[in-house]
């Protein structure tokens, strides 16, 4: 492009214009198209006077006592809905719309929450369903009902202490592993970091996995799978991108980006976008009334998660033992995010957020899967051993996965 | 709305209600039905700040929740908006040939020493409302479901001359006791069914005595029906034919004295409308459903097509209650027998019910009788297409509210709820 050709006149003047011109020339055509086909209408031999069929979700339900019901709706459609009736158990009943300007009317991809007071019996499930002005009927069942805790002080409270025992405290226990593993021969060492690797191959699997559930109850607006599969690519991309940058800073000589530091540290946030997803999970368990979190299940968790401590170190097994302040950053980076996800899981859950939180972790974790091969694999690519290490890290966490059913 | 006193709970209802409409003042945004409605939302608001009930609180949410402290309330929300059919004028609009409905064109007229009785029906396809803010795609005689109500005398000549507006072909089949097999309003029978634009003068000779029923008798029959082609046929007994032929109007078997036989054409003057004995307050009750969402099972249950249109517009569950604009009690005068005639137009289920609460009633089952076949009953079933007549004696009821619904809770509660207020 650079080289002098006849031609460069042309492409300093594309048809004749300036460049800026050239490049806004096919907006303002398709402009000018959109307005001729508004102001004629050529499709009006289409229009047969149907209309698109009302899509409407009801995501989840609250209880936030047990004289109420709370339905969060989500209109799909392209039309606007009116939420004419509420149906509980073959009944109509009171209600308020909340969140939808006022009135029963939901725009197009709008969400509202209806209101129903009704006094529910803890344990016996409800039938619900909304009538909309043209009689169709959107149900959900609400299973097993129990009171949502709602928001207090008390419950962020308990949460962090959940987040602090469940992410924390194993990440910091499992760190403790550094001088060990720093006095590991080499190819220990990659065994450390390929077991590390299958450490996070299972966090991604099985948090892909999880995303894909959710999905279904996301509503169809935000196309929950297609929102998992954005979410994962794009965290996936966001992570290489900032790991492109640093290998270009590492090859214009700059130190501080070589090393195994930079790993760890991305290691750091794919565990803590993980562990984010993880409490989130817990948090709206918690607030759906779903779990009471016993002494068993954060057990559970911290043996889940103790391995999570290694991954994150394994990489500055072979450089200088960094400063004290790097590894409490590094672990709390990787640990504290449960806390957050436990609060925002209690306060804000939807499905359509809980998705997609878990698919930004599988991209960040699936690219530090990647970052952690280059580091294992030779000229020879990536020994039996390390292979075998992969393997024991996916055994070992499906092992103690089976312990934090939630 | 209406002047009477409902006692403590209407001075309370008319107080809140004056507060709000006097402080939304000059507001012309402001309709009767939102200030009504809250007036509800106060009333809810006022108890939970009486019962002290618990705040409750909402995950993720800045809502100040009025948690009715109660068990809230059933039934239908708001209020009707579409005022083209008034279920409460239709309880007590019939259509005799002489006078009726505006909407239908009729004439009464003699012909070979027979009374005819003459009436304009066209099948349209139209929208109606059957609970507030939900509307139903319906096939109606004359634009109304239930179809206009008819009434002839015993013996009567009813003619018919049906237009079909609609889209579908339709008939019309009546449930009487018909001679002639061309005018019995089914496919296989004289014209048919009649296509859009086609039309059809029905005769049928008004007999047995009775409450009847018509309905488009086209296929598939479920359809048709419960779209809305069907309406209540009354024929008046005639005191002549009773006095000649007692025995025919009795569901006794004991002897036939002179007394009874006078009490028989008494009762029969009482029915027939063409005499000035009769001073029931006469009420016509189709009970009918509707399937919105094509699962053969109706989401609203009714009479006369209106969930909820003879409840109540308010209520804290406390005994207040307040009467709305379109959703309100049917006043009945206590000193005056009430006389229901009752139709069961239900599609989906095989039967309904009639169900009085603080009262005992006669029942007539067909009205072919002109003595009760149950005596002292507050409950009767119906299935499909039966229908009866129902003497209600409030008398000595004190003023106030009587509930009656179906007895099949679930109709109950998805609109087959109604109450009469005894003045």
């Amino acid at each position: 492009m650079a080289d002098a050709t006849p031609e460069t006149t042309a492409t300093d003047r594309p048809l004749g214009l300036p460049r800026w011109a050239a490049a806004l020339l096919p907006l303002v055509l398709l402009g000018v198209l959109a307005a001729a086909f508004v102001v004629t209408a050529p499709l009006a031999a289409l229009d047969t006077g149907g209309g698109a069929l009302p899509d409407v979700t009801v995501s989840h339900a609250t209880l936030p006592g047990e004289g109420t019901l709370v339905l969060h709706v989500t209109n799909n459609g392209p039309d606007a809905v009116t939420v004419s009736q509420v149906l509980v158990d073959d009944a109509y009943w009171d209600f308020q719309v909340r969140g939808a300007g006022g009135d029963a009317t939901l725009a197009p991809g709008q969400s509202a929450q209806v209101a129903v007071p009704y006094h529910w019996n803890p344990g016996w499930d409800l039938e619900t369903a909304l009538v909309l002005a043209d009689g169709t009927t959107i149900g959900h069942t609400v299973v097993a009902p129990a009171t949502s805790p709602g928001l207090t002080a008390g419950l962020l409270w308990t949460l962090a202490v959940v987040g602090v025992f469940v992410g924390v405290i194993p990440v910091a226990l499992g760190m403790l592993w550094f001088p060990f593993i720093q006095s590991m021969r080499r190819s220990s060492l990659n065994a450390v970091l390929a077991f590390s690797a299958g450490v996070l191959a299972f966090l991604a699997v099985d948090a892909g996995v999880e995303a894909l559930e959710l999905a279904e109850s996301v509503p169809g607006y935000y196309e929950g799978p297609i929102l998992v599969v954005v979410g994962v690519v794009g965290s996936l991309l966001l992570v290489q991108s900032v790991s492109a940058w640093r290998r270009g800073r590492a090859a214009a000589g700059d130190e501080r980006a070589t090393g195994g530091l930079w790993v760890a540290w991305l290691v750091a946030v794919g565990i803590g976008l993980h562990n984010l997803a993880e409490g989130l999970a817990i948090g709206s368990s918690f607030a759906l009334g779903r779990v009471s979190l016993g002494a068993f299940l954060v057990l559970g968790f911290m043996l889940h998660n103790v391995t999570e401590g290694p991954a994150v170190i394994a990489p500055l097994a072979d450089g200088e033992r960094p400063r004290l302040r790097q590894f409490v950053g590094l672990g709390l980076v990787a640990g504290a995010p449960v806390i957050v996800g436990g609060w925002i899981g209690a306060l804000a859950f939807t499905p359509t957020l809980g998705a997609l939180f878990l698919a930004v972790g599988v991209g960040a974790i699936l690219q530090v899967v990647w970052e952690l091969r280059g580091m294992i694999a030779t000229d020879a690519g990536v020994s039996a051993g390390a292979i075998l290490a992969f393997l024991g890290g996916l055994a070992v966490m499906y092992a103690t996965d089976l312990f934090v059913a939630l | 709305m209406t002047s009477h006193d409902y006692g403590a709970a209407g001075r309370l209802t008319a107080a809140l209600e004056s507060r709000l409409v006097s402080g939304l003042g000059g507001d012309a945004g402001v309709t009767r039905r939102a200030v009504l409605g809250a007036v509800g939302v106060a009333g809810g608001a006022g108890l939970a700040g009486v019962g002290g009930g618990t705040e409750a609180q909402y995950a993720g949410g800045d809502h100040e929740e009025e948690d009715h402290g109660t068990h809230g309330n059933f039934g239908a929300v708001g209020e009707y908006a579409d005022r083209n059919f008034d279920p409460h004028a239709y309880l007590r609009q019939f259509n005799t040939g002489r006078d009726g409905q505006s909407t239908v064109e009729q004439r009464v007229y003699e012909e070979d020493g027979r009374t005819v009785r003459e009436f304009d029906l066209v099948a349209v396809d139209t929208t109606i409302a059957i609970a507030p803010g939900v509307e139903f795609e319906a096939w109606a005689y004359n634009g109304q479901v239930p179809g206009p109500t008819l009434r002839a005398v015993e013996g009567d000549l009813v003619r018919v001359n049906f237009l079909n507006a609609g889209r579908h072909a339709h008939t019309i089949h009546p449930h009487l006791r018909n001679l002639n097999p061309a005018m019995d309003g089914v496919p296989t029978n004289g014209p048919g069914v009649l296509d859009q634009g086609e039309s059809f003068t029905y005769e049928w000779i008004a007999q047995p005595a009775g409450v009847h029923f018509y309905h488009c008798h086209s296929l598939p029959l479920k359809e048709h029906i419960h779209r809305g082609l069907y309406g209540a046929l009354i024929v008046d007994p005639d005191p002549e034919r009773v006095r000649e032929n007692p025995r025919a109007y009795t569901a006794s078997e004991g002897p036939m004295t002179d007394e009874f036989r006078e009490e028989l054409v008494a009762r029969a003057r009482s029915r027939n409308h063409e005499y000035d004995d009769g001073d029931a307050d006469e009420l016509v009750m189709v009970m009918n459903g509707f399937d919105t969402n094509f699962d053969g099972d109706n989401e609203v249950y009714a009479v006369n097509t209106r969930a909820f249109a003879y409840g109540v517009g308010d209520t804290d569950g406390k005994g207040d209650w307040a009467a709305g604009e379109t959703k309100r009690p049917i006043q009945v005068d206590g000193q005056r027998p009430v006389r229901v005639y009752l139709v069961n137009a239900i599609e989906f289920d095989p039967i309904n019910s009639f169900h009085t609460h603080s009262q005992f009633f006669d029942y007539y089952d067909h009205g072919t009788t002109l003595t009760p076949t149950h005596r002292t009953v507050d409950t009767v079933m119906q299935c499909q297409a039966q229908r009866g007549i129902i003497e209600l004696d409030y008398s000595d009821h004190e003023p106030g509210l009587y509930m009656f619904h179906a007895h099949q809770s679930e109709f109950a509660e998805l609109g087959w709820m109604s109450f009469f207020e005894v003045v």
